[in-house]
């Protein structure tokens, strides 16, 4: 924390980095695998690399998560309903895209492939790799805290409008919005 | 795998004249010229010749012929493990459904009508198998360009919100193909099952419980399921198409992307399948290295289905044991091909890398300590009360079933059918080592279980024989077989010597043109039968390349288990089928 401990056994700090702090050492990423990647997400979540030590749980529910790990190949088939799960997260959340394919369509340039995630979810950070390694994965996580220290938190008003669009009024009340 | 013999393909003849008899080495086909015998001819062969075990059904696009369209069949008498194809043209694009005759040919025909647009006469349910309802291409057909029709402007997001700078900060084009719209992804639901039920429950796509993203309808009456539909494509990458668009030396790390918890294995069965086509000689200690690794790789692959399996059953532990080994494997893997996960570490023609030093060290190490690992994996489980009441006479297979839905691997070892191409057609150093296969006898989730534990146990001991072998070779045994005109020569010889530098550089600009003619060459995966049909048209890209998925067929069996129990066996079948999306949806 970017803060000074004063002899009295205080910290002072603004309200902004405290949450910060907290927000960047508790980020729960949703349990979503896509493809291959998704095997080498799993294990940087098991026994080896255990991600639980940096404060990262795999949560089920997007509801409780505020990090989406894209990890595999999107399909336009599977986009919308991806997007449907990032909006379902609360705010404030951070994407990560895990490998070639999140990134920018990887290996596969054909008719059913979305060529990148970030055309239908804006990305934080960028992870190469075919797929990236569980320490690649874990590198990209510590980078999205540091994009969180020193950026403060971003927000994605301008893309959940977009999406907005298209959704039917049913679907909206659904979600809660 | 022996083809039908002269025999049985005379017998054939004798009932039914109008057909034709085409035998090429690795290949035998009957061309039916009739349209209309084929439902004769298919019960025929089911019932009297005894090719009742369904194996695959595809579509080949031939858009100058008359009829456009061939449909074949392969089918295996599983008593006599005699492989046959049928072939038959459609008849303005049409074809009578065998869905009667081979129940698995439903989904077969859905694909078909999916990637190419025929239809099926009697067939009522004809659905977008991989696509969406609405989706107005048919990709695979040849008319149709790999990338797809550009008519929608996505632009990326974290461009349009960093603000756009130029040049962009990577290269995307705003134009990309159709991305449906929720709407569209709902109708393809709705039109699915027609509710008969309390309620229609949706099971995925993107749920940790269906490995990967499975869609699952479940129309229930209070917990007890009535009727299934399975909605597959969400991972749908065009992995057909592409391998028509490329040399058939760059598909090779492709096949990697499908089954991708077993890539050593689709390597070697799809690099047996070019091998066979262009009749080249693998050394022998190349065969040796190949057995070894592709055994590690189902040794690893099964310990993922373990770990995940007993998790979505409530078994957290095994998991956690499980993916400790896989890691050592994936160590020994990534030493030798420098890749963890996706290795693509076989070449055409031998392997990529002669060992990596103290690879067998490693690998004998880790065998010794897997023993004892196993027996950990059966402590925790065998005999637990709680995974005996989850698994006992759940989701019985029957040996009909996996005839008529084309089963294999050990879903159908689990029913008690001894289907291993290790054995019926030994590959790579398979006739060369000692094992057995076991098989199951009532075929529920149990009976799988123990199967693949026990193969696992059979894996390591090929393992052991294989490092065994290679041990005695002397160090500078080839591992790759150079002479071959298609095959790439070692990158340690592309460096040093002219001559395989100019061979290297040819065969990876221009590709090298393949003999013309037909293969249809298969592989014992961790899931079954794993099959690549080549029809070559003497290009160095083949003309099509069909991929006989084992985990598309096991799948296509669930809806009809699956019918009657509640759905906490849905989640304990799932995992003792074990499918894995990449290689469904191709
Ligand atoms: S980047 Fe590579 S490993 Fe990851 S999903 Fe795509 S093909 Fe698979």
């Amino acid at each position: 924390m970017a803060s000074s401990i004063n002899g009295n056994g205080f910290i002072t700090t603004t309200v902004d980095e405290l949450l910060s702090w907290g927000r960047r050492n508790a980020l729960w990423p949703v349990t979503i695998g896509l493809a291959c990647c998704a095997i080498e997400m799993m294990h940087a979540a098991a026994s080896r690399f255990d991600i639980d030590r940096l404060g990262m749980i795999f949560r089920a529910s997007p509801r409780q998560a505020d990090v989406l790990i894209v990890a595999g190949t999107v399909v336009n088939k599977v986009a919308p309903m991806l997007k449907l799960i990032w909006d379902q997260m609360p705010e404030p959340k951070w994407c990560i895209s895990m490998g070639g394919c999140a990134s920018a369509g990887g290996p596969f340039p054909t008719y059913s492939t979305l060529q990148g995630v970030d055309r239908i979810i804006p990305v934080d950070v960028y992870i190469p790799g075919c797929p990236p390694t569980p320490q690649g994965l874990i590198f990209g996580l510590l980078e999205l805290q540091r994009k969180i220290r020193e950026k403060k938190v971003t927000r994605y008003e301008k893309a959940f409008e977009e999406f907005k669009k298209d959704l039917s009024p049913e679907l909206l009340s659904g979600i809660g919005v | 795998m022996p083809w039908a013999s002269k025999d049985t393909l005379e017998r054939i003849k004798h009932s039914f004249r109008q057909i034709n008899i085409d035998i090429q080495p690795h290949f035998v086909c009957i061309n039916v010229e009739d349209t209309k015998d084929i439902t004769n001819i298919l019960k025929h062969l089911k019932d009297v010749e005894d090719f009742r075990y369904f194996i695959d059904f595809h579509v080949i696009d031939f858009p100058k012929e008359k009829d456009r369209f061939l449909g074949q069949y392969i089918l295996v008498n599983p008593y006599t493990f005699e492989r046959l194809a049928v072939k038959v043209w459609f008849k303005n694009n049409k074809l009578p459904t065998a869905k009667e005759i081979f129940a698995g040919a439903k989904w077969a025909e859905r694909e078909a009508y999916d990637m190419f647009g025929v239809e099926f006469e009697g067939h009522e349910d004809v659905k977008r198998m991989f696509m969406w309802e609405d989706y107005k291409y048919f990709p695979l057909r040849k008319d149709f360009p790999l990338g797809g029709i550009p008519e929608q402007k996505l632009p990326s997001l974290t461009e349009v919100l960093e603000g756009n700078t130029m040049p962009p900060s990577h290269d995307y084009d705003i134009m990309h193909t159709y991305v449906p719209t929720i709407k569209e992804i709902e109708k393809t639901e709705k039109s699915r099952i027609t509710k008969r039920g309390q309620l229609v429950l949706n099971w995925g796509p993107l749920h940790p419980g269906t490995h990967g993203t499975m869609w699952f309808l479940f129309d229930l009456e209070g917990e007890h399921i009535i009727q299934t539909d399975v909605i597959l494509g969400q991972l749908h990458r065009g992995m057909e198409k592409i391998a028509e668009n490329i040399h058939y030396f760059q598909f090779l790390p492709y096949t990697d992307r499908m089954d991708y918890l077993s890539a050593v294995c689709n390597e070697l069965s799809y690099v047996q399948a070019v091998e066979k086509l262009a009749n080249i000689e693998v050394p022998l200690k190349a065969r040796y290295i190949r057995t070894m690794f592709a055994e590690l790789q189902r040794i690893n692959s099964h310990l993922l289905w373990l770990g995940t399996g007993a998790l979505d059953l409530g078994a957290l532990t095994v998991f956690l044991y499980a993916f400790r080994e896989r890691e050592k494997i994936m160590d020994i893997i990534e030493g030798n091909a420098g890749f963890r996960l996706t290795s693509a570490f076989l070449r055409i023609g031998g392997v990529h890398y002669d060992l990596a030093k103290g690879t067998l060290e490693v690998a004998k190490y880790f065998v010794k300590d897997f023993y004892s690992k196993l027996k950990e994996y059966h402590g925790l489980l065998t005999r637990n009360r709680i995974w005996l009441k989850r698994t006992k006479d759940v989701g019985v297979i029957t040996q009909e079933d996996v005839y008529q839905y084309g089963l294999t691997g050990p879903v159908a070892r689990g029913s008690g059918v001894a289907y291993d191409m290790r054995k019926i057609d030994p590959y790579a150093a398979y006739d060369l080592v000692d094992f057995d296969i076991p098989v199951g006898d009532i075929g529920d989730v149990y009976d799988r279980y123990l199967v693949r534990m026990e193969e696992m146990y059979q894996s390591a001991r090929i393992v052991e024989q294989c490092i065994e072998a290679l041990e005695k070779m002397p160090e500078n045994e080839p591992y790759v077989n150079k002479k071959h005109p298609a095959v790439i020569p070692p990158k340690e010889d592309v460096f040093n010597d002219l001559e395989d530098m100019v061979k290297s550089f040819r065969i990876v600009v221009h590709g090298e043109n393949m003999p013309k003619g037909e293969v249809y060459s298969s592989g014992e995966n961790p899931r079954g039968e794993l099959g690549f049909y080549i029809y070559s048209i003497g290009k160095s890209s083949p003309y099509r390349l069909r991929i006989r998925s084992c985990s598309f067929y096991n799948l296509s069996v669930f809806p009809k288990v699956i019918e009657k129990h509640t759905i906490s066996d849905a989640v304990a079948l799932l995992g003792s089928i074990d499918p894995v999306v990449g290689e469904t949806d191709r």
